[in-house]
């Protein structure tokens, strides 16, 4: 029997939402295990100028905290700015140097306190040299993990997800107005340093575009995890049929099904499941295509269901042996000059040093760098909705709930804005609107309603 | 005791929603975001219920007919939204037919829609379970527990769990039902599942008699197990028409 369409529909967000949830459940641990002994106030680059007082007035709080929000922000923007200049110089060396050490250090202090104050928190019996060794060894590996090429796909993944639980859990100290007004001024500034013309994160993602090159940043790809012989095989297959679409002129969109049908029989089950999330991906796009060019007759409104034209199948096949696309350069060149719509790079930005970058699809038919695909998150959306989070975590279970179901439903808004406009987009906006809608609304209106109808063993 | 009972409790409630999300659920990331929206949906529809009751809350402790008319409202409510949600799932079930035409793969099976049915239910069922009993667990963490006095037998988070767990089962197993029957145009089945939501949550007035719990938990139950049967029924004459079906045009 034939696998139904149900399989593989929304692989792609599934793998960008499981290691958002991991990492958001993790702080969320965190902050409950480890709140009592934690120390109550921090000195960092969120507090430089007010210090939140238990005893203040709320006016001075919120004057405070939105200055500190302020003066972080601008801060941020700064060192962006610097990033982008020497990206822009061509320091790309440097950078990388820069992030690697900044890896060192975050894991091996920022993450070596929360260790310490989790063994101290769970009085676990261990000696200093063995949790020293232990403590270099994690670190050393994961600066390895950031830029070096040849490290398993998976433990850079679970690394980028420990970065963010260990920058969250430390954000989560910082007291609770300015922990707000910061997610709330980051969310506005990410949105116009991605959206806004000039805006630096929009410089940064389309000089690495142009120039062809990984953004010297810290972000999470969501790659399809495959086995090297399973991805020659498939790719080979893809590069096909993306050459088949690109052959046709008038329009931008892939049949990869015609690819499917083509040689699937000997493909194995994993494989074909490779390729049904290549299909998925690659139809995401074509829908857009659908949409802008408007010639195509009954296009669905739903953006995760694509519209490919019948009239490719054929195409497809023939021309798939007669072309050859060696470089990748090749590809971008002969896709931008037949149709701008059908560019294979869907990029999605985050803040700061988290670039998000969704590559369609089609670039896992890609021979030269077949490293640049999947949905990228930045590092900085995993830190910023973990800190939301965390910082739900202490009020009460029921706003971390609320917040974790706004937060991720974000996410998903975000994934099929960037499936319609089909470029980088910032994370942050949406999801932490929601969220910071979601908590108060819960902890002013749902709470006391929800507690006064229990208590009473009242529900419905 | 404290963390163990904590789980326990949580387990409880959740358990069988738990197994049923890791055995048929996670397999499809497509049913893991039908969970998530659903479960979404109730936690605005809650949101939106406690804004509507927030000018009149607390309400008074001793009288009931307060409480009849919110648990009224708020059934009222959410099984409006149920068909909301039905249309809208409608709608995506033809965009998702259209779309497997256009990839020649097959059209969604009956064991596909009904996955989603049975996926919308549970998002349904456990958000239930999560805001009215895993929310206020935190205390049950810590070293002591809490009695309410109308049920002063069972320990308040014990029972919250007992009472969470029934009605993850009749939410999880009426979307089924609603789903079938919108589908097929079964006025009973349509009918049948705002009486069962209704029926349940006026079972829970009887808590408010003085150890009530007695009878009203083994009552919930009743509903609960009805609402298992009458959907394990329908659902295999659908299986076996549907098997009739294909083999006959075979």
């Amino acid at each position: 029997m034939e696998s139904s369409i149900l399989d593989s529909l929304g692989v792609e967000i599934i793998g960008v939402m499981a290691p958002v949830s991991i990492c958001m459940f993790l702080v969320v641990l965190l902050t409950y295990s480890l709140s009592v002994t934690s120390d109550p106030q921090i000195r960092s680059a969120a507090n430089l100028i007010y210090i939140e007082n238990p005893s203040d007035s709320a006016t001075v709080k919120l004057e405070g905290s939105l200055a500190n929000a302020i003066v972080f922000v601008v801060l941020v923007a700064a060192v962006t700015f610097i990033l982008v200049l020497l990206f822009y110089y061509n320091f790309t060396n440097f950078l990388k140097h820069y992030m690697r050490f900044s890896a060192f250090f975050v894991f091996g202090t920022m993450g070596g306190a929360i260790f310490l104050s989790i063994i101290q928190h769970f009085s676990i019996p261990v000696d200093s040299i063995t949790c020293f060794i232990l403590l270099f060894n994690f670190t050393i590996l994961g600066t390895l993990s950031v830029f070096a090429g040849g490290i398993p796909i998976v433990l850079r993944q679970c690394y980028m997800v420990v970065m963010g639980i260990v920058v969250a859990a430390w954000f989560t100290k910082l007291p609770e107005w300015t922990t707000w007004s910061i997610l709330v001024a980051l969310a506005l500034y990410d949105l116009v340093a991605v959206l806004a013309p000039g805006g630096p994160l929009k410089l940064l993602v389309e000089l690495a575009s142009s120039r062809d090159e990984e953004l010297p940043a810290m972000v999470y790809e969501a790659r399809p995890t495959v086995s090297s012989g399973n991805q020659g095989r498939n790719r080979g297959s893809s590069l096909r049929a993306l050459v088949g679409g690109g052959g046709v002129s008038d329009s931008g969109s892939v049949e990869l099904q015609a690819v499917r049908n083509h040689d699937g029989n000997q493909l194995g089950r994993e494989n074909t499941h490779n390729l049904d999330y290549n299909a998925v991906a690659v139809r995401d796009i074509d829908n857009v295509d659908g949409n802008g060019n408007g010639n195509r007759g009954g296009v669905e409104s739903s953006p995760l269901v694509g519209s490919p034209s019948e009239g490719h199948f054929a195409s497809a096949i023939s021309s798939e042996h007669s072309t050859r696309v060696g470089t990748r350069g090749n590809i971008d060149d002969r896709e931008s000059a037949i149709d701008e719509e059908m560019s294979p790079l869907v990029e999605l930005m985050g803040w700061g040093d988290n670039r998000e970058e969704a590559r369609g699809l089609e670039e896992s038919g890609n021979v030269v760098d077949s490293s640049n695909r999947g949905i990228k998150l930045g590092l900085g959306d995993f830190i910023f909705y973990s800190v939301l989070v965390g910082r739900a975590a202490m009020y009460d279970l029921m706003t971390v709930y609320a917040c974790y179901l706004a937060i991720i439903s974000g996410l998903g808004c975000t994934l099929i804005l960037l499936s319609v406009y089909n470029r980088a987009l910032p994370a942050l906006p949406i999801s932490i609107m929601l969220g910071v809608v979601f908590y108060f609304l819960t902890r002013l209106l749902m709470e006391p309603f929800v507690v006064g109808v229990t208590t009473n063993l009242m529900m419905f | 005791m404290t963390v163990a009972a904590g789980i326990g409790y949580a387990l409880v409630a959740l358990g069988p929603s738990l197994s049923l999300f890791v055995s048929v659920i996670s397999r499809k990331p497509f049913l893991i975001l039908t969970v998530l929206s659903s479960t979404l949906l109730w936690l605005v529809s809650l949101i939106i219920l406690s804004g509507l009751w927030r000018p009149f809350l607390p309400l008074k402790a001793n009288v009931w007919w307060p409480y009849a008319l919110l648990v009224i409202t708020s059934v009222c409510f959410q099984e409006g939204l149920r068909f909301l949600f039905w249309k809208v799932y409608k709608r995506l079930e033809d965009v998702l037919d259209s779309f497997a035409d256009r990839i020649s793969r097959p059209r969604l099976f009956l064991t596909d829609k009904l996955q989603i049915a049975l996926a919308g239910g549970l998002g349904h069922g456990v958000a239930h379970a999560v805001f009215f009993c895993l929310s206020l667990l935190t205390p049950a963490f810590g070293p002591a527990t809490f009695y309410v006095e109308r049920c002063s037998k069972v320990p308040f988070f014990l029972i919250s769990a007992i009472i969470a767990l029934a009605f993850v089962t009749i939410h999880t197993f009426s979307m089924v039902i609603a789903f079938e029957g919108y589908a097929k145009g079964n006025k009973v089945d349509q009918i049948i599942v705002p009486v069962i939501h209704l029926t349940a949550g006026m079972l829970t007035l009887v808590n408010f008699a003085s150890e009530g719990c007695v009878i009203g938990v083994p009552l919930l139950y009743l509903v609960a197990s009805l609402t298992l049967v009458h959907c394990g029924k329908m659902v295999w004459q659908r299986l076996l028409e549907s098997r009739n079906q294909s083999s006959a045009s075979r």
